[in-house]
């Protein structure tokens, strides 16, 4: 199952010999008698017994290959061709430097004419990005965003806004086995600058804007950070539709009864910025009994995973149409989304018992308890009935307004803040 | 006659320039294009740890790093390795933290105690 990601793990390591064995997956959830039995038979890519191959591991002598020092350089010629247009498109695509769709070919005119749009030089390095944690970082320049930006079908003008996701060094292809999405959210005066949608259909394929900049972060992830390999940098079981475009969207600014998004993380109203977002999906709660948006808003966000690791938290944003943002504001009294967000952090419970059964939180968050970080620490010591709160804190619960205002419809994902990033930085 | 042979050689001029031009279209419908991709990083080549030429009185370690279930399947492990080799030692450890994570005071621990190591993940 993971052959091929073991094998290039380790090559990118240095460790193009080292010796491995695999047994049968999953070992997780399986009783201690099938792990013996995993361990007393064969492995399932080579034949051998897994036994004789531990052994022959640690004690066959090293080879020659083994023994080797020294570097191993990998560099790409910057040109592609001659060949005809059709063919460079199967190169691309046989390449896997492409999302499976037809792309704009990057032809140094239209690279030329995307690079127009920054005063950043084309050699300025922008930054690095890997696919997950474990696997190496790749180094990006400007001019290798504005490659991807124009096979995203990308206009010039939106340059600067790919230039500041890119700039992130956030993967949209996180490689985990459980398939992550991530969402970028753009504020500020460069919406409609540039187009973008904030109103009808904003999160759907109706606007050139919102569809080309995210498609180009995913194909930014892609070759700018070798991820999206699978079985190799990209695991994800099943993958997640969300990342053709990462649910790329303008917060609607001019009907938000509240702050925009990014005033409340401390930009100005003039400056131009995305946020980004990651997690699982978004759904919405017609299902719920509850007639108020915040009563219905805490049932769905009760069916979100809560862990927490060393490096992020569970988190929830929520996606309220205009309409519904005036219905929380006005009539069911919450006059800012931070006292939304409170409510639904002290509202939105668990049990002790159900928190620590949670899949997630047994292999993330015990670890941090066993080490006494609190507050996981005091949980365990907790009765199994004790009501815990599921996230960690209202910073965790944001809320975004986003829609034509043909619906009182919200929506949730289970998507937590990671950062922002100026946009105007990179004109 | 003479209008015979010039209708010959004006039809091969045409034929020839309409060849010419194929080929020359031919040519340049064909473009180059600039490369994606990103700058990985050197790989600097680890040489491989000597290997035991045996394992008689050895001390392995067995390093769990967290993933949900591996402990059980190395607990599994630890037995089977102690009872067709009694004479090495087996000890299993998980190490600190998420599997993301490094313990430092682990690696120098078997760096100073064990002869060797196994890690292994079991998802």
């Amino acid at each position: 199952m993971f052959e091929d990601l073991v094998k290039t793990t380790a090559y990118k390591k240095g460790m193009p010999h080292q010796r491995f064995t695999f047994v049968p997956h999953p070992v997780w959830g399986k009783p201690a008698s099938v792990h013996r039995e995993y361990i007393e038979g064969k492995d399932p890519i080579t034949g051998k017994p897994v036994m004789q191959e531990i052994i022959e591991a640690l004690t066959k002598p090293l080879t020659d290959e083994e023994k080797k020092t020294g570097f191993l350089e990998r560099t790409e010629p910057r040109i592609v061709g001659p060949d005809t247009p059709e063919n460079l498109q199967q190169l691309f695509l046989k390449n896997g430097w492409t999302d499976g769709l037809p792309i704009v070919l990057p032809t140094e005119k239209k690279v030329a004419e995307m690079l127009k749009k920054t005063s950043h030089r084309p050699d300025k390095l922008v930054g690095k990005m890997r696919p997950s944690p474990p696997h190496e970082a790749w180094e990006y320049t400007v001019e290798k965003v504005a490659i991807n930006a124009v096979m995203a079908g990308a206009k010039p003008e939106y340059f600067p806004v790919i230039l500041a996701i890119a700039s992130t060094g956030i993967t949209s292809l996180f490689s985990s086995t459980t398939s992550f999405a991530r969402m970028v959210v753009v504020n500020g005066p460069i919406c409609d600058q540039i187009g973008m949608n904030s109103g009808m259909g904003a999160m759907g394929p109706f606007n050139h804007a919102n569809a080309t900049i995210g498609r180009a972060w995913t194909l930014i992830s892609r070759n700018l950070s070798g991820g999206g390999t699978l079985g190799e940098t990209y695991l994800g079981s099943q993958g997640n539709n969300l990342s053709y475009n990462n649910v790329c969207f303008a917060e609607n600014e001019a009907r938000n009864p509240w702050k925009p998004f990014h005033i409340q993380k401390g930009f100005k109203p003039e400056q131009s910025v995305v946020s980004i977002f990651t997690g699982w999906g978004i759904t919405h709660s017609f299902g719920s009994a509850k007639k108020e948006f915040h009563q219905q808003i805490s049932s769905l966000l009760g069916s979100f995973c809560p862990y927490s690791s060393g490096t992020s938290v569970a988190g929830a944003l929520v996606l309220v149409d205009p309409l519904v943002a005036k219905d929380l504001k006005e009539v069911e009294g919450f006059d800012t989304k931070e006292k939304l967000s409170e409510w639904l952090y002290k509202n939105t419970l668990m049990t002790v018992e159900d928190y620590w059964n949670s899949g997630l939180v047994s292999t993330f968050t015990l670890p941090q308890a066993q080490l006494g970080v609190e507050p996981f620490a005091s949980w365990l010591k907790l009765p199994k009935d004790a009501l815990i709160p599921r996230f960690l804190s209202p910073k965790e619960i944001n809320i975004i307004v986003v829609g034509g205002e043909t619906n009182a419809f919200w929506q949730a994902g289970d998507f937590r803040y990671i950062g922002s990033a100026s946009v105007d930085a990179w004109k | 006659m003479k209008k015979g042979i010039n209708y010959s050689l004006i039809g091969m001029f045409l034929l020839t320039s309409l060849l010419f031009v194929n080929a020359l279209q031919a040519e340049e419908a064909k473009i180059t294009v600039l490369n994606p991709l990103g700058q990985p990083p050197p790989i600097a080549l680890v040489p491989m740890a000597p290997r035991l030429g045996t394992l008689d009185g050895k001390t392995i370690y067995i390093v769990d790093v967290g993933f949900t279930d591996t402990h059980q399947f190395l607990v599994e492990m630890q037995k089977v390795l102690a009872e067709r080799y009694p004479k090495a030692n087996w000890i299993v450890r998980t190490k600190i933290g998420t599997y993301f994570e490094d313990d430092p005071k682990l690696w120098a621990e078997i760096k100073e105690k064990g002869n060797g190591m196994i890690m292994a993940v079991g998802h």
